[in-house]
């Protein structure tokens, strides 16, 4: 089977400003490849592989096997998975934006631009500002990369009585046990100096992050 | 006095030991005598926390010469505190934390993400491990507001039992 790859060109049509599509400067060729196809899709199929697409990208799994499920005589499983892989990375790129920054008007006047059927734009768009969106930016920040947190933090106080060589001791330590998101379990004494330090920095920083948080309302600019 | 605290460690190194022979005019096992009769007299003052008017008479009653006994007693009474201080603090236990060092960072984006104002804190905690060649553990950690204020009542927890006993 042969593909073309169709070029996508502007339908003529002035911007207001020279906007950038939110799909970056150039269009990606995952979504050039599909264009083609995708203008001769049933829209039944289109609204189940976009279910599939909403799936995977709220983090859940998603078998090859339900792409392949959709497979008939017009469409084979090859060119449902250019049509996935097109309409994946569209979304990606869409939901990329944050919501106060890309308007749906625009983002439908991008998808215009495309050559995506009209039918089509108003699923796009419901994927990208209706109500799955909070889930999908949910989901998002928590699979950012990160260092290790602490999952569980068990702790004692103890104050020596005596030492072999000490009688009288009356000294308080701080006995810590960390468990980490990684697994790793630290378990460690804290002299009591060395706590007072922690409390503060943590506090220090605490109070960091609330001036920053404040702070930068103001200056950085989207 | 200086090495009091400190345990399975000779005072005086081989050649101090060989000039203080020379100084005082005796041999290696009658200094061997000395040096362990003052540890042991130190060590036991440690022990009780002995006032030095107390230490005092009590070294008399072994008859030992005045003014060995006042030696004994003034050095007690400048560095006794101090001592008693580090004994305090001495632990059994294998870990302790010994550094603390953090850095406050702003995440602005991430690979699914753009345009994001997120801070986030790193926490790096050294601990060091008494064993032999374990050397210094670095825990490193990361907290977001919420996760830090969090850890931070915590502390404050503890720092509550802390006060309840002084």
């Amino acid at each position: 089977m042969t593909m073309s790859i169709i070029q996508v060109t502007g339908t003529g049509k002035s911007f207001a400003n020279d906007r950038t599509p939110f799909y970056g400067v150039r269009v990606p060729t995952e979504i050039k490849t599909m264009i083609k196809p995708l203008s001769k899709l049933d829209k039944n199929i289109f609204r189940k592989i976009l279910v599939l697409i909403v799936t995977a990208i709220e983090g859940k799994e998603v078998e090859y096997k339900q792409l392949k499920e959709l497979e008939s005589k017009d469409f084979s499983e090859e060119v449902l998975s250019i049509i996935y892989s097109g309409l994946l990375k569209l979304l990606q790129n869409a939901l990329r934006v944050p919501l106060e920054s890309l308007k749906q008007e625009l983002f439908k006047e991008d998808l215009h631009e495309l050559q995506i059927p009209e039918d089509f734009q108003t699923d796009l768009a419901s994927v990208v500002f209706g109500n799955r969106r909070s889930t999908i930016d949910r989901v998002s920040i928590l699979s950012r990369p990160r260092l290790p947190q602490i999952d569980c933090l068990k702790w004692r106080v103890d104050v020596g009585i005596s030492t072999s060589v000490l009688n009288r001791v009356l000294e308080p330590t701080v006995l810590m046990e960390m468990t980490l998101s990684d697994g790793n379990i630290h378990t460690f004494e804290v002299p009591v100096s060395k706590f007072h330090e922690l409390r503060y920095n943590v506090a220090f920083v605490l109070k960091e992050m609330e001036d920053l948080e404040q702070r930068n309302v103001l200056k950085i600019k989207d | 006095m200086q090495r009091l605290h400190l345990k399975d460690e000779r005072t005086f190194s081989e050649e101090e030991e060989e000039k203080l022979q020379q100084t005082l005019g005796i041999d290696g096992p009658e200094l061997e005598l000395v040096l362990q009769t003052l540890e042991f007299l130190l060590q036991q003052a440690a022990y009780h926390a002995a006032k030095p008017a107390v230490l005092s008479q009590q070294l008399t009653q072994l008859e030992l010469e005045q003014a060995k006994v006042e030696a004994i007693v003034s050095v007690w009474t400048t560095n006794g505190r101090d001592v008693l201080q580090k004994l305090r603090q001495q632990t059994l236990h294998p870990s302790q934390l010994e550094d603390i060092n953090w850095r406050l960072n702003l995440q602005i984006a991430q690979s699914s993400v753009s345009k994001q104002k997120l801070p986030n804190a790193m926490f790096e905690l050294g601990v060091r491990d008494s064993e032999e060649g374990v050397g210094k553990k670095k825990i490193r950690v990361e907290f977001t507001h919420s996760e830090l204020y969090q850890f931070y009542n915590q502390l404050e927890m503890i720092q509550k039992q802390l006060d309840g006993l002084s």
